[in-house]
C-alpha cells in the first residue's frame, strides 16, 4: 500500500506540474474536441515547434495525452482517465476515512472493550 | 463545508461516548484502529492538547515502521471534539503533505443508541500546490477540469 499511495501522489503531483502551464491547458482543451496532429496544434500556438514540442512531452510524460504516429503524422489524444485522478483524490480520501470510521466503530462495539 | 474540497461523515456508533473517546485517546487502543490490517500502527506522539503533536507510524512487518501521519492537535475538548491538521507538523513547521493538506474536526455528541459519530475534513486547494511551486498558473485546473469533463459528456 505504501507504494501504491507514493505512486498515486506521484502521478497526481505529475498531473498537476502538468496543469500548471497555460499552453499546456489550452492544448489538453483543444484535445477534449477530439484528436489533433501535432502539425495542426502547433499551428494554434505561437510559438516555435520544438518549444511546442516541450509541452507535448510534458503532456505524454505525465500521461495526460497520448501519441500516435501514423506514417508521418503523430496524432495527440486526451488520456481522461489520467485526468480524474484530479476528481479521485476526494473520493480516496472519503474511502480512507470511511473505513477508518468502520475499524473505530468494529472496535469500541466489541464486548471486550466494553468491559469496564 | 466546500463540497468540492471538503468531507463530511456521520455514523451513530452503538458504543458509549467514553468508550469511543478512550478508543481515540489511549495510544494502545488507537494503533488498533487507525490504519488498516494488515499494517501495523505504532503511535509515537499523541499529546492531547492544543498544539500537542500527533504522530503515527505504519509498517508492513512489523520491524520497520514507517512515517504516516505527523501532525498537530489544535482543539481537544475532552468528551467532545478533537480538531487536528497535518498542514503544520507536530514541531509547528509548515509542511506540504500530499496530494493535499488537511484539517479534521472529530466531534462526539450523545445519541439514544451511543454515539453520535461525526467527522469533517476540510483540505487545501489542490491548486496551492502549483502556486507554490511558481508554476505560473493563472485560471485555476478546475476550469480546465470542468471544461474537458463538458466536453467528454457531450462526445459520449
Amino acid at each position: 500500500m505504501v507504494s501504491r499511495m507514493a505512486q498515486y501522489s506521484a502521478q497526481l503531483d505529475g498531473v498537476f506540474i502538468a496543469l500548471a502551464d497555460p499552453t499546456r491547458r489550452a492544448v489538453l482543451r483543444r484535445l477534449g474536441h477530439g484528436p489533433t496532429s501535432v502539425g495542426d496544434l502547433a499551428r494554434e500556438f505561437p510559438m516555435t515547434l520544438p518549444s511546442f514540442m516541450k509541452h507535448v512531452r510534458t503532456l505524454e510524460s505525465n500521461g495526460l495525452i497520448r501519441t500516435i504516429k501514423s506514417g508521418r503524422v503523430r496524432t495527440c489524444v486526451l488520456n481522461r482517465e489520467r485526468l480524474a485522478l484530479v476528481d479521485d483524490w476526494l473520493a480516496e480520501q472519503r474511502r480512507i476515512w470511511t473505513e477508518r470510521t468502520d475499524r473505530l466503530e468494529q472496535f469500541v462495539t466489541d464486548p471486550k472493550e466494553n468491559r469496564q | 463545508m466546500n463540497s468540492d474540497l471538503d468531507l463530511g461523515l456521520e455514523r451513530i456508533i452503538r458504543a458509549p461516548r467514553a468508550t469511543v473517546w478512550r478508543a481515540w485517546t489511549d495510544p494502545s487502543r488507537l494503533e488498533q484502529w487507525w490504519i488498516p490490517a494488515p499494517f501495523r500502527c505504532r503511535v509515537d506522539r499523541l499529546d492531547l492538547r492544543p498544539g500537542g503533536a500527533f504522530v503515527t507510524r505504519m509498517s508492513d512487518d512489523g520491524a520497520e515502521f514507517l512515517p504516516h501521519l505527523d501532525a498537530c492537535f489544535l482543539a481537544v475538548d475532552e468528551l467532545e471534539r478533537i480538531v487536528f491538521t497535518n498542514a503544520i507538523d507536530s514541531a509547528w513547521r509548515p509542511a506540504s503533505p500530499a496530494p493535499v493538506a488537511m484539517t479534521a474536526t472529530i466531534t462526539l455528541n450523545d445519541h439514544p443508541d451511543g454515539t453520535d459519530y461525526r467527522i469533517v475534513v476540510r483540505h487545501g486547494d489542490p491548486e496551492a500546490r502549483a502556486h507554490h511551486a511558481k508554476l505560473g498558473f493563472t485560471d485555476g485546473w478546475g476550469t480546465v477540469v470542468a471544461q474537458l469533463a463538458a466536453h467528454a459528456e457531450g462526445m459520449r
